[in-house]
């Protein structure tokens, strides 16, 4: 199962859909934290940075905090510009940018990292 | 002042968010007949074209803060650079581009990312405003100390009040210009601009069938070095 975090519904049914497999979508970082206290652990994550309430820098932050969850490979998705930022320390797999990403590289990614 | 760059940045993002959905909305359809097609395609290119206009306005609202460096680009790395982000463009809106490089000085003084836009906003233009299966034609050459980068279109004539603008090589706002049909003339505020602050002279040459748009760029001496 893979999770997408993204305050954009529309964004993250698009996300949900090119990823073509059983996904979580979750529209604030609160709600995607409490998920995985819970045991859900998802194979991968899309997350948005800009979000309503915690931004995806804290849900990063709690992600790398704890072993089981610091595994968890993350995909950025954000309009923002990460281009030379190395996120490695976060988790972080890879970062595709709103304006520019096509269906094919979600799957790209779940391909990769998701069973 | 401050309060007013981060206003417009957040009016950017703001702006920005709904059309990269309206684009991914796009690329999510996967079940289509010929009008499906046409309705996406259509949606791609509005989005992809207000999307990098939003950039640019962006980037036109810090140039006055000199953040953008000048230095030796190749004139021909950044049209091939162009021309292949827009080949899927043109050929979703059923356009062809041709491009021919009759330069011998490869290098100009310029900012890469502003020049990509100037020359991005004149294709843009060129295949909004083509005839269906219209060639637009994007030619490089030199010109005494400059590379002269044209783009001519066939479409509507540009009107005589544009086109001095064009030839002032300065266009006060995109809303003051009664463009071609369907347009603000925004791309060519951006082009003038990023010109501007380049030292380089946009213009544009009317032709009975189309348009040309042109930027004059200095010859970098850097070139001499290599």
């Amino acid at each position: 199962m893979i999770f997408v975090v993204d305050d954009d519904e529309i964004m993250a049914e698009c996300v949900a859909k090119a990823a073509g497999c059983e996904v979580r979508i979750f529209t604030n970082a609160i709600e995607a934290m409490n998920e995985i206290a819970d045991g859900i652990m998802p194979e991968m994550i899309f997350l948005d940075i800009l979000l309503v309430g915690p931004d995806g820098f804290t849900f990063l932050n709690e992600m790398v905090s704890y072993t089981d969850t610091a595994k968890i490979p993350v995909v950025i998705v954000s309009s923002l510009d990460f281009a030379g930022r190395d996120l490695s320390g976060y988790g972080v797999v890879g970062v595709l940018n709103k304006e520019k990403m096509r269906p094919k590289d979600i799957r790209g990614y779940v391909g990769k990292y998701a069973k | 002042m401050e309060k007013e760059v981060d206003g417009i940045l957040v009016a950017a993002h703001e702006l920005k968010a709904p059309l990269a959905v309206l684009r991914q909305l796009a690329l999510a359809f996967d079940e289509m007949d010929d009008r499906g097609e046409h309705i996406r395609s259509e949606m791609l290119s509005v989005s992809e074209r207000a999307i990098r206009q939003v950039n640019d306005l962006t980037k036109v609202r810090r140039l006055e803060d000199g953040l953008f460096q000048m230095g030796p680009v190749s004139v021909r790395a950044v049209c091939d650079a162009v021309s292949h982000e827009l080949n899927y463009l043109y050929g979703c809106n059923k356009k062809e581009l041709s491009k021919s490089y009759r330069n011998k000085s490869k290098l100009v003084t310029a900012n890469w990312d502003l020049l990509y836009s100037v020359i991005y906003n004149f294709l843009l233009n060129a295949m909004h405003y083509s005839d269906v299966n219209a060639i637009a034609e994007l030619t490089v050459r030199d010109a005494k100390d400059t590379v002269k980068i044209e783009v001519r279109d066939y479409g509507p004539e540009l009107p005589i009040d544009v086109w001095r603008e064009m030839r002032r090589g300065w266009i006060e706002k995109p809303t003051s210009i009664a463009m071609r049909p369907g347009s603000s003339g925004l791309g060519l505020f951006i082009a003038s601009r990023f010109s501007k602050y380049m030292n380089a002279q946009i213009g544009a040459v009317r032709h009975r069938n189309g348009t040309s748009f042109y930027v004059e760029l200095p010859i970098s001496r850097q070139a001499s070095l290599f």
